[in-house]
Order: C-alpha cells, then structure tokens, then sequence
C-alpha cells in the first residue's frame, strides 16, 4: 500500500493542479463560464444559467440551421405548448435549486476532503478536466514539475485518491482519466482499479478501452493490459471480443506497423489460446463476484507475473477443460467411420487435426462457426439476383445445421446458450445493392455457462422418435414423454412395413380423429364418422363454408406480401411472438424447456465500427434520459465487431422499414397506423402515437448530435408498437453521402411524421418538441460521457465519421452549452420548423426513389 | 465329348492371342495354366509355385468363363477340388501385396461367379456353392473374401482397384436374374459391407469416382430376399442418420438424376434445332411419336430404386431431398482424376464428372440452386411423357411410388409447403397440338408443391389413352389427395391455381365416361371416379381450410355447374351400373353416395342461373355473372358431409407392390449383368495402370 500510494501521489497531485487551472482558463470551451475559482463547479446543473440570465443572451450562430430561422415568428405556440414547457422549466429550476444546495454543502466538503458531492457535481468537475487536459498542458508537463508542485499540494492530492476511492467514482470517470492522465501512476492505480468495477460496466467501455490500448502510449496499455488478460483468461466470449476489436481497430494503422503493434501481439497471443484459464481457481473465481477493489498495489505486479504465470500454467493438466470441450464440434454419428470428414469440413485441416488428438482449442469452434457465417456471406455476393441469394444462404445453411449443436454462441445475446439450429429456410437476404447482408434466425439452448455446461445433444431435423431399430428397440433414443407427448397411440410395429417408415400422416391424422376439440376452426371437426349408414347424416350451409373462408382470412394479420425482391418484408412483418412460436412448433428442439429464438444480420464487407460508436452514443444517451427521467425513446441494438469489414448485428424485432411499410401497403404512413392500430380514438391508436412521438424525438436529437445522414426511409424502421427505429449509422458525424448537399437540415421531419403526431397544430407536436428539449437538456447535462466515447474513439481511427479536425469539436458544439433553456427552447423550434420546411429532405427522398427505388 | 468345345476354347484362346498382340506370349502360358485347373489333378503338385505364377498373368475372361460353361455334371465333380483350390486362392490373392495379383485375383473371381452361374442356371444355390468354394470351407473362405474386399474398399489402396472390388460385388450380386435365388448372397448378409458403401458415399472424392457402383450395389442388396427374411441392409438402411452420409447418398442420386435429365434436354434441343422441328411444330401429332422416339435416353430405374429404397426405409434421407447441393460442395473437393473406365460405369446414365464439379458453376447466373426433390420431380416430369412400352411404364410408375412415399411423410410436406422455399421448377411437357410449350423464364418461384401438383394435373392431362394407365392415375390422384389432407389439418393456403386441377379432373371423368366399355374390361374405373369426386368433396366441404381466397371456392362452384354435363352424365352411368346386377354394383354405388354434394350444387345453382339469364335477357352469361349469382346463392344450399374424405390408404409395399418391385430388380439386375460384363472384360487400361506401378 505504502508503495503504491508514494508512486501516485504525485500524479494526483498533478490532476489537481490541472482541473483548478484548466476550469479557470477556459475560454475554447463554449461553456461561458463566470473566471472566477468558486464558480467552477458551478455547471454542474448545466441549465442553471438559463433562469438566472434570462434570454438577454443572444443565440450564438448555430451553423447547423440556416435556414427557417427567418420563419421563427411564424410558430405560435399554442396554450398546450406553453404550458408544456413552463412544465419543463419548472422541473429544471427545481432541478437546479437541488444542485445548487448540493453544491453548497459540497463545496465545504471539497476543500476538506471529505464532501460527497452529487454524481452530476463530479461529472462536471471531471469534463472540464477531462476536455483540457492531455492537450492544452501536455508540453509543459514535466516530472519535475509535477513532483515541485507535489509538495505544495498535498491536500489537493489526497482529495483526487478520494475522488478516486470514492463511491462515486464510475467507470466512466475511470476511462476519462485513463485518457487524459498522462501520468504513468495514475493509467496504473486505473487499471486496477477496472478490476473493482462490475464487468458489464466495463464492457460497455472495451471498444475504448482495446482503442487505447492499440493506439496510446506505452503506459496506458500497460495498464490496461493486465485487466484484459485477465477477463481473456476467463471467458472464451471476452478472449474473442477482444481479439476481433483488437484486429478491427488495428486495421487503420499502416500494415508495417499493424504487424509489430501490441494490438496485434495480444491478439496473437488471444488467439493462440495461451491465456487459458488458471485451472481450477480461475473457474472458482469466475463464479464469485468481481474481486474486492483494493487492489492498489498489484496492478504492476500481476502484470510483471504474468508471464511466469502463463508457463505455470500450460503444465498444469486442465482435465475438466479438456472433457468438456472435447465435443467441440463433433457430433454422435451413427457411423464411426464417416466421422473423420465432416470435421474437416467445418475446421481447417490442422485444426481438425487438434482436435482428434484431443487437445482442446477454446477458441476453435466459434472463430470456424463465426468464418463460416462470413463465408456465406462472400459467396452470396456472387450472385446475381436476390431470389439465387435466398436460395443459396437457405442451401448454404441446411448444411451448416450438420455441424450443430456446438459449443458455439451468438455474442449478441444476453445470455449463456449453446447454438442447436439455424432454422435455414427462414434466413433472409437483406437489401443491399452489392453486398449481401443477411438476416438469420438462430435456435439456441440456454445453459448455465457455455464454456462448461454439456453440449446438446444432436436431434435429426425430421424428429425420429419411432423407428424401430433392430439393435436397440428398447431406447432408440427417445424418452417416453417425448413419444407421449407426439402420439396418443403408437403406430402399429407388427407390420413389418411399418417398421421401418414411421406414420407420418398418422401422426398428423390421429389426434383429429380422437379428439374432436382439437379443431377449433372448422366447426366441422369430426372428420370421419365411422359408417355412413349408422349416424344421421350431418348437413352443411355452404354458405358457412364460404363465411368461414373469408373470415379466417379476414382475421389473418396484415403480411406483407411475397416480393423476390425484397425477402426481408414478409420475414420481418411477421410478430416476433408468432414467428418464435412458428418456428419452436416446426424445431426438433422445440420442446425443450430451455429453447430460446434468437436473430441476427451477418455483415460481410461492411465495416461495422461507425455502427458500433453510434450504438455506444445512443446506449449512453439512453442512460442519460432514464436517469433524467425524460421519456425519449430509443432502440439501440448491439453490433459485434468482428474485423475491419465484417460483423454481426442483433436485428430489432418486429419493425419493418418505412420504405417496406409504403411499398407493400400503398398508404401513407398515417392510414398505415390507422390501419394497423386502429381508429384516431381507440387507445392502441394513441399509444402507438404517443410511441411514435417519442421515438421520433428521441431519434431526432440523436440525428442531431450525430449528424446521422443518408435518412432515406430504408433506414427508418416502423415496429409494431409505433416506435420508429432509425438504423444503419454509415454516416455520422463528419462523413455524409457523397457530398451532394442533400440533407442540410438537422433531422428527418416529414410531413408524414408531423401527420402522424396529429398535425403541426396539435398537442403531441407540442409534446414531441416539449420532448426534444428536455431530451437536450439532459444530454447537455450529461454531455462529457457522450463526448467522452467518441472521443477517445478518434485515436488512431482513419473512420469517415472522424474525417477532419474538427469533429470533436463541432459535436460539442451540437450540444450548445452556452444556451440558456429559453434559448434551447428556440433553438429546438428552429430546429424543427426547419427540417419540416427542408426542401432537401424531400430531394433526398426522391433522390433514394430514383437510384435506389426506396420509396 | 468336351473335346470339342475344349478345342473351340483354344482356338479362341489362339485367335485372340492373335488379333489383340503378339508381344504377349504369356497369354497362351496362362490358358495353358486353366487347362492344367481343368484336370483332376492338383496343378500345383507338379509345380508349387503354381498359384503364385497364375496370379501374375493377365487373365483372359473370356477363355476361363467358356471353359467353366462347357463343363458338365460329372467334370464338376472332378475337377471341384481344383475349383475350390482356384477360388481359394483368389481370396488369399486378394490379400497380397503385389497389386497386379490382386487385380488378377478379382477378374478371375468375377469370371469363376459368372461362369459357374451360366453354366447352372437351373442348378440350386448350394450346388453352386459347393462347385466352387466347397461346402466345407463356404463359410470361412467367404468371410475372408467379403473382409479383403471390404478393406479394400475402405483402405488408401488405389480408386481403380476399389473401382473393380464394386464390380466383382455387382458381378456378384446379379450373377441370377432373381437376385434372391443368388445363394452366395446369403454370405454377403452375414459379412456385411453396408458400412463401405457407405463410406465411399460420404466421401467426396470417392463418391465422384464409385458412387454410383456403390448406391446401385446398395439398392441391389437391399432387395435381397426382401420379403421372406431379415436383410441386414434394410435394417442398416433405414436407421442411417449420419448426415454427410445421407447427403452423400442423394448426391449420387442427384447426379446420376441430372445427367439423365440434361442428356434429354441435349437431345430435345439438337431436335428442336433442326428443320423437323419446325415441321413437326407445325404438323404436330403426326410426327411426334417419331420425336420421341429419338428423344427417349435410357431411364435409370438402378438410380430410382436407389432412391425409393432411401426415400422408404430412411426417415432421415427425407431431410437430404430438400438439401441444395450447392456447387461449393463439389467446387470445394479436389476435382478427382478421371476414372480409369473410359466407358460408362454401368452403361446407362454415368455421372458426368466434368459437369458437376466445374468449380465456374456457382457463379454462373443463370444457374438455379437445385436439389433432389426438384431433379427428380423434372426426371419424373420426362419419364411420364412416354408410358407407352413396358419399361418407361414401370419407371413411371416407380416416380410415382416414390413421389407416395414423400407426399406420406410430415417433414417432406413441410419443406413442400414452405413458404421460404421457393423455387423455379422447369417441368417437361409433353408436346401437344392444342398447347403452346410454356417459356421457361416465365415460370414463378414458387413452394415446391406446386411443381408437385403441376406434375400431377400434367400427367392426367396428358395420359388419357387407349392404353389407359389406370394404375399410375390411381396413384396420381392419391398423390394430390395426399397433399390437400396435408394442408387441410395444418391450414395451409397454398397459392396455387387450383382450376388447372379441377378442370383436369373433370376432363379424367368425361374421359372415363365416353370410353367405358373399353374401360371397364380391364380396369375398375369406379374406383378412379370416387377418387376424383372425393377430391372434389374435400373441396367444397373443406375449402374454407385450404382455399387461398374466398373467390376460389366461388370458381370451384362455377366450374361444377359449367361442366355440370359431366357429372350429370356420371351420375347416370353409376346409378344405371348399380341399380345393375354385377360385379361393379358396389364400387358403383359408392361413386353415386359420393356424388350427393355436387349434384346439390348443380341442382341447386343452375335453375337460378336460368332465372337469372332469363330476367336479365342475357343469352349467355359471362364468367362474372355466373359467378355473381354463385355469391348469392350459398345461403339457401345445404350439403351433406362426407365420411373419412380426408382418410386414405398408407402406402405400403407388402403386399400389393412386391411383385411390381421383384420384376423391376430382376430387370435392373440383368441391365447391370450386362454392363458390367462388358466392362470388366476391357481393363486394359487398369492392367497398364499396375503394370506400371509393379
């Protein structure tokens, strides 16, 4: 401890010595902040300036909105909308006055050390560090220096070991000083300290964390570095994740120095399967909880050990490793002799080498599950036309069900499964023009941890729960509630024919004929009456007949109908609940209790890192709002990176494109609502609506603050409930389509949108923009963890979305810190009145219809 | 007395030690060393080392097998220990590791097999056995044959060599005309080598080089004594789930499928090019007998009983027929060095290798992803054109089996209807004056059954003849039955035109009726008829089930009451017959109960057309309005329900198909005698292949 704590006191006492000085020499910042020390943390309710200097202030230029500024006078707010927003206001001046008694007893407790100020105070404190530091001071910066000043300020020292001992420190303020320290003690205390944070928290941040470790400085990565190993050594899911970010965000460093970066050796050293874990007490400590957080002095201990460790490791017998992932992907085959080759099918030869000699690779069978998915995907963009697609991923995947069960997972999902089946005739091809993403559905067994938990065993696609073996007639591989739960009679074995085809028909025939009940639509169940001559002939209207016809198919949800060109419609129309229920009924695994339904798209040749940035933006702001309690509403679905130009997505359930919605109804998206929710009173009405605004607000400030472009309606998706869902983030921040100049306004507001809402004059317009600026204020207030992501990002990236220098800084301009809340108000009506009026919305549509036919 | 066919047996040794070369003298040292076998002495007690020097010589077949022809009863039992002595040490050959011994070694055991055999087509099976491997030592030196030439089969050892141990077994297997007479089979069933075939099935390369030996081998075996006693094979056969495997098995199916298939297209196109296409086009019926004649390439019934046998015995197999064979699979494997045969394997439709595995193949975009189900619903689609002779019947029929066979079971139906499954399926159609052939581009994608139901109305449309195939309608309509209980208890809407059916049907009866004199000597069509009216039952009393669109039901009454003649007409004829004493009164009256509901319909709708017509002044209605008054009228009509409509039959082979199935193996065992005779008498190029290694 002793050690530790000298080793660290002289870079706390550096951050100390930069945050007071950085906070009163901001100027770049475009918070205008009162000089003076005592203000500093002021901030921290960034609206707070707001009531007090009223809207004297002038709007600074907003760069962004050009046009409809003009038109201001014209928007009337109508009583609903005022009142709405004095709501707003209200609740953040109460908001303020909270933070601003907080502050007051915070303040005292800063200078002594032993305030516990609130989260949004620290938050504060730590942006304006966070943002000046590591770029202002860095030349100046000095050991000798820091070590002179060291000594003045002691205290000031020991209130950072506070801050970072404190509860209050998160994971977020442990990434920023991660970053923005520069000082070697501080990366190190970090880096243990990530140890003491929760792994989900941490997760959030490996992008960022992996980003820093390729592209900063020696002492960063070594910080970080002993963390990694250590979550590597304990789950397959991390080592890989890790091991596909590292190889992804390599992969703009220029190739001679790519080869001998440290990204590159970790992953080699992932991927070679070294960092298995530490036997026995590795797996104990896995199931515990986290290990304690003080771990100060052991970060570069453990570090300078773990090699040593590594060897330790490799002569210890890892028998239970070995056994269970023996399996890997192998599977029982009836002929013993066959085996051999469909190994090698999957696994490349030397790997299927491994594994008949039967030493276990970890990592070998979801790297060969996840290459194959790929390998599809390349082949699929061969061909030409979208219905060869479909057929060949449907080929393509019947084969790649022989493989399965395997210790094999999709790492979308949130929990721990072992893949069984890819229900093959329900993949999809997406629409695209060149490549050819596509949309699968996986069947998966949950289990208790995949790594450990048995694999599946194999059930045959067409469910033999029947045939009569001659060599084990007692169990041929059935268990006797399976065969109860199919037949009501088994068919009869003496005949000998029978024996050897099971009564297929039977079994479809002979529940109708013993239970009448069954058939709960035709009212006409009983199928056969024995004897004619025996009952009273039973008598039909016709026109029962006809009504029941039409009627059944009157009653039949809205599908979409067939188009070769556009697969994904009807597979994506169809309810999530229905098509799980669809698929678990036709599932030779479906009776199994633990049985779940998962989806996902397989990218081939997309670069998926943009998507992933945006989904951490929107996952943050997500946060944000909730802990704001602004009900915005948004979808931000997981993107697994997998390299440079490939990767997975978790598709959004029960949502289809707008384009799709328009196309296959031939209505506009009002009388599409009111076709599926019902009429403009009924309550499913409304709720979708108020769904839709909602969403529509949430995405449209996330349009903003990223500059999402290529907004054709494609990207928009419309689910079941109203929510419309904005994906494919290709272009945000400093990249946009081809430059053309189309989409100048801040968000996608059609007039369709507006009509849905109920018009511009009506209360759930007021309501969406009342939402958009609560939204807004929250972000604000949060802005330095959004910042924060993208930021650290940026390291080393030649992504489009950072192209430019200023991209940081415009995206902190986006959230308008100087404003007061009277201004952000006018700044949000701007906003909107002027993406309603944008001509280039509209051209932008009509240009998607023309090159692309996307309505 | 057997002098003089000795001497014939020299001279022919001689003229072919003369025409083929004179650089071999050792050929007259190995007839020399026959005739030393044929003698009652021990050939190789005058000289040990015998055996060792026979083994090392090319044989000559042709001169071995003529002498074990000539022998007689007595010479047997002369000479039979040096037969068993010949026969044992071919076995102890095969054990060698000289190669060229052991090629010597299985030509002269598939000349010992065919020989004996020919000489004693009436001789029972043990006399056989006796003759040549003795009685005694049958089952031990039998046991050591099947074990070398299973491992023959699965070592490393060279694909020429695994190549001829297929064609000893095939040799073997159809030395009789009925393979279950073949006494030596009895050894093949206890040493089995099920799991080799199987092996060189799953394995890619193999599989392009002996797949089709092997599942033609497998589907031989299969039919063993089938019905009298435990065949390991079907038992083996039928609990097979090893995927590769089985998918392995429909490849060589599916190739052997293709290849047939794009030969007749070849032969249909080299047709269609020429000046009498265009003649025949315009003339018409007149010439297109002759057309067919030129295109018919010989069916593959070995293949299809291949099929059958997986698709009736294996649950599992049924996955394998939906199972796209992309072409990365075959672009994937090696492409294997051609095979040594030059010729065909077995003469009738050899898998062309070339074809399936041209690695260029999966980017071709005109190329459909294909799988079993679709190829064999095309060779169906080929064979059914042409019913005429005996044999294209019975391939026909064997279709059909089949296609029972996949219609009965759950998951097939599945894949059949599902809706993510679709696929462009180009049937053949027969070539007919009063019908355009259908452009090929323009054929949707659509689920598979309804290429199925397109096969169906195609072959009732086109088959109503003199020589009217009765039992393949039968099947025909219970095929389509099938598939509507099918979709009647999962409530599946199938978009399909159901009226190309209907009026399919209806035109059957009309057949039915105008030819029932001729008819009803030979078949019972009353039979046929209740089946078709059953199927309309299941329409109007279940439609509400299985109809895409409530206008179809509406067109299902509008053509009932167009073509109310037809069944106004049947009715008349079933009630005359039945009111008759005979022996058709009862299948008769069944057809007349059947009728109840579309006699309703008939009686009910056309007066209120009438009136319709006659208050309206319209002369003729248009489809519209009949189908206007149709809609208004369902009210006031009251069926009757039918018993059991949605009951049928299961498929069954014994006892009904056994004699259909022994006659079919009998003639595909003697197809494949032939071929490989001719076969295993050119190995020219095999011997160079040895002699070279050695």
């Amino acid at each position: 401890m002793g050690d530790t704590e000298l080793e660290l006191s002289p870079s706390q006492e550096e951050e100390l010595q930069k945050s007071p000085s950085a906070s009163s020499t901001s100027t770049t910042s475009s918070l205008s902040l009162p000089s003076s020390p005592s203000s500093g943390p002021r901030p921290l309710t960034s609206s707070s300036p707001s009531t007090s200097e009223g809207l004297s202030t002038s709007s600074p230029p907003l760069d962004v909105i050009s046009e409809g500024v003009g038109e201001l006078s014209l928007v009337i707010d109508t009583e609903v909308a005022k009142k709405a927003c004095q709501e707003v206001l209200q609740k953040v001046k109460f908001l303020k006055g909270e933070g601003q008694t907080a502050l007051v007893t915070a303040e005292p407790g800063l200078v002594n050390g032993t305030g516990h100020a609130g989260a949004s105070d620290v938050d504060c404190r730590r942006s304006r560090t966070s943002s000046k530091i590591g770029r202002e001071e860095a030349p100046p910066d000095t050991g000798k220096s820091a070590r002179r000043r060291q000594n003045n300020n002691s205290s000031k020292q020991s209130w950072l070991l506070r801050l970072f001992e404190s509860k209050l420190f998160d994971i977020s303020m442990a990434i920023s000083y991660l970053y923005n320290s520069k000082e070697p003690g501080v990366q190190a205390y970090i880096g243990n300290r990530l140890f003491s944070f929760r792994y989900e928290e941490v997760d959030f941040y490996l992008p960022q964390l992996l980003n820093m470790y390729i592209h900063m400085d020696e002492d960063v990565g070594d910080a970080i570095k002993p963390y990694v190993v250590h979550r590597c050594r304990q789950s397959i899911n991390f080592s890989l994740q890790c091991a596909w970010l590292l190889g992804a965000y390599s992969s703009d460093m220029h190739i001679s120095t790519q080869r001998h970066s440290r990204g590159t050796k970790l992953r080699k050293v992932i991927l070679s399967d070294e960092l298995k874990p530490a036997g026995q007490r590795a797996r104990r400590e896995a199931l515990q909880p986290p290990p304690p957080p003080c771990h100060h002095g052991q970060g570069p201990a453990e570090h300078s050990l773990s090699p040593s460790k590594r060897t330790h490791q490799r002569s210890k017998s890892d028998a239970t490793v070995t056994i269970s992932l023996s399996s890997n992907l192998k599977r029982t085959a009836s002929n013993p002799k066959v085996e051999s080759s469909q190994d090698e099918d999957l696994s490349s030869s030397s790997d299927s080498l491994k594994l008949e000699a039967g030493t276990p690779v970890r990592l070998t069978p979801q790297r060969e599950f996840i290459k194959s998915l790929m390998g599809i995907g390349k082949r699929l963009a061969t061909l030409p036309t979208k219905e060869q697609k479909t057929q060949r991923l449907i080929s393509e995947l019947s084969l790649l069900n022989h493989k399965l069960p395997a210790r094999v997972w999709l790492p979308t999902a949130a929990f721990d499964h072992h893949v069984v089946r890819v229900p093959h005739t329900q993949a999809v091809v997406l629409n695209s023009k060149d490549k050819a993403p596509y949309l699968i559905y996986v069947e998966v067994l949950e289990c208790e941890n995949f790594e450990t938990s048995s694999v599946p065993v194999r059930i045959p696609e067409t469910r033999i729960r029947s045939t009569r073996s001659v060599e084990n007639l007692p169990d041929c591989g059935i268990t006797p509630e399976q065969r109860a739960s199919s037949f009501s009679t088994v068919p009869n074995y003496d005949n000998d024919d029978e024996a050897w085809s099971v009564d297929d028909i039977g079994e479809l025939q002979l529940p109708e004929i013993h239970t009448n009940s069954c058939d709960n639509i035709s009212q006409f169940s009983v199928d056969s009456i024995t004897s004619q001559e025996s009952k009273e002939p039973i008598f039909i209207a016709a026109g029962d007949i006809r009504r029941r016809l039409s009627e059944q198919l009157a009653h039949t949800p809205t599908t979409f109908k067939k188009d070769p060109e556009d697969p994904s419609a009807v597979a994506l129309k169809e309810p999530w609940q229905e098509k799980v229920r669809r698929i678990r009924e036709a599932s030779p695994y479906g009776h199994l209790p633990n049985w779940r339904l998962l989806s996902v798209i397989v990218k081939c040749g997309d670069d998926l890192r943009q998507e992933l940035l945006a989904f951490q933006v929107l996952k943050q702001l997500q946060s944000i709002w909730e802990q704001e309690r602004v009900p915005l509403w948004i979808k931000p679905y997981k993107i697994l990176v997998i390299s440079s130009d490939s990767g997975m997505i978790e598709p959004v359930v029960n949502a289809v494109s707008i384009h799709q919605v328009k196309k296959q109804s031939q209505l506009s998206l009002l009388d599409y609502f009111l076709q599926e929710h019902g009429n403009y009173t009924t309550e499913a009405f409304l709720t979708a609506q108020r769904n839709f605004v909602q969403s529509c607000a949430g995405y449209c400030l996330i349009c903003y603050l990223l500059q999402v472009k290529d907004r054709h309606n494609g990207n928009i998706l419309l689910d079941s409930e109203g929510h419309i869902i904005h994906i494919d983030f290709g272009f945000i921040l400093s990249s946009s389509p081809r430059n053309l100049g189309f989409e100048t306004s801040a968000f996608k507001l059609t007039n369709e949108f507006v009509d849905v809402m109920g018009g511009q004059d009506g209360d759930m317009f007021n309501y969406y923009k009342m939402l958009m600026l609560q939204g807004l204020i929250a972000a604000r207030k949060h802005m330095e963890k959004v910042i924060q992501i993208v930021e650290i990002m940026q390291q080393g990236s030649q992504l489009p979305c950072f192209h430019g220098s200023s991209t940081i800084r415009n995206l902190k301009e986006r959230f308008h810190m100087s404003l007061t809340e009277e201004q952000l108000q006018v700044l949000v009506e701007q906003m909107v009145d002027g993406s309603m009026r944008s001509i280039t919305t509209k051209l932008y549509d009509g240009f998607q219809y023309l090159t692309n036919g996307i309505m | 007395m057997s002098g003089c066919d000795a001497m014939a047996q020299e001279k022919k040794a001689g003229l072919l030690r003369r025409t083929s070369s004179s650089k071999k003298p050792l050929k007259e040292k190995v007839v020399l060393m026959y005739d030393e076998i044929f003698t009652k002495d021990d050939p190789a007690k005058s000289n040990p080392r015998f055996w060792d020097e026979l083994f090392l010589m090319k044989v000559n077949l042709e001169y071995l097998e003529g002498k074990l022809e000539c022998l007689d009863g007595d010479e047997v039992m002369v000479m039979k220990n040096n037969l068993n002595s010949l026969f044992h040490h071919c076995v102890l050959a095969l054990e060698e590791e000289h190669q060229i011994k052991v090629v010597n070694a299985l030509q002269t055991l598939c000349a010992l097999f065919r020989g004996v055999h020919q000489k004693n087509k009436s001789a029972t099976g043990f006399d056989i056995i006796n003759m040549l491997v003795g009685f005694d030592k049958a089952e031990l030196r039998m046991k050591d044959l099947m074990e070398s030439l299973d491992s023959l089969l699965c070592g490393d050892g060279s694909e020429s060599l695994k190549s001829l141990c297929l064609k000893l077994l095939l040799c073997l297997v159809t030395v009789t005309d009925n393979i279950s007479q073949n006494t030596l089979l009895e050894y093949v069933m206890i040493n089995s080598i099920f799991e080799a075939i199987l092996q060189i099935v799953s394995d890619a390369s193999s599989r392009g080089q002996h797949g089709y030996d092997a599942v033609v081998l497998l589907a031989l075996l299969v039919n063993y004594r089938k019905y009298e006693s435990v065949n390991p094979y079907i038992v083996k056969l039928s609990i097979v789930d090893d995927e590769p495997t089985l998918d392995g098995l429909g490849m060589v199916v599916h190739q052997a499928l293709t290849e047939y298939n794009r030969q007749y297209k070849d032969k249909e196109e080299e047709n269609h090019a020429g000046f009498f296409s265009t003649l025949s086009s315009m003339v018409g019926n007149m010439f297109i007998a002759d057309t067919e004649e030129k295109l018919s390439v010989q069916t593959n019934e070995a293949i299809l009983l291949a099929l059958y046998e997986a698709v009736h015995l294996n649950r599992n197999f049924i996955t394998v027929l939906a199972q796209s064979h992309p072409e990365i699979d075959l672009a994937a494997t090696p492409a294997p060095p051609t095979p040594t045969t030059p010729v065909s394997p077995l003469g009738t439709t050899p898998p062309s290798l070339d074809v399936m595995h041209n690695p260029e193949l999966p980017l071709d975009p005109n190329l459909q992803t294909s799988n079993l189900l679709i190829t064999f619903l095309k060779y169906s689609s080929i064979v059914m054109q042409d019913t005429k002779d005996e044999h294209r019947l019975n391939s026909a029929r064997l279709c059909l089996i089949i296609l029972t066979c996949i219609v009965e079971d759950q998951y097939a139906d599945a894949f059949l209807h599902d809706d993510n499954m679709n696929f462009r399926v180009n049937l053949h159609r027969m070539p007919m004056r009063h019908r355009k052939k259908a452009a090929d581009k323009s054929i949707p994608s659509r689920p598979l059954v309804c290429a199925v139901l397109d096969l169906m109305v195609e072959f009732i449309v086109t088959h109503m003849m003199k020589e009217f195939p009765m039992d393949l309608y039968m099947r025909c309509v219970q095929i389509i039955h099938k598939l509507i209980c099918y979709q009647k208890k999962c409530r599946i809407r199938v978009h399909y035109t159901w009226r190309e059916l209907w009026s399919a049907l209806i035109n059957l009866l009309k057949f039915l009726l105008s030819n029932e004199t001729t008819l009803l000597a030979k078949h019972n069509i009353f039979q046929l008829a209740l089946q078709v009216v059953s199927l309309f039952n299941m329409f109007i009393t279940y439609g509400d089930t299985f109809l895409p669109t409530p206008s179809s039901y509406d067109e299902l009454y509008y053509e009932i009451v167009r073509m109310h003649q037809v069944f106004d007409n049947l009715y008349c004829m079933v009630l005359r017959v039945s009111t008759n004493v005979g022996q058709w009164k009862e299948p008769a009256s069944k057809v007349t109960y059947a009728l109840v509901n579309v006699r309703a319909i008939i009686n009910h709708f056309n007066p209120k057309i009438e009136s319709y017509a006659a208050v309206n002044h319209i002369s003729q209605l248009s489809e519209d309005q009949v189908l206007e008054v149709v809609r208004s009228n369902y009210d006031t009509l009251t069926l009757k329900l039918q018993d059991g409509l949605d009951q049928f039959e299961r498929y069954s082979e014994q006892p009904k198909e056994t004699a259909f199935f022994k006659e079919l193996v009998r003639s595909i065992s003697v197809n494949v005698r032939k071929n490989v005779s001719l076969n295993t008498l050119s190995q020219d190029v095999l011997l160079k292949e040895f002699s070279s290694i050695s």
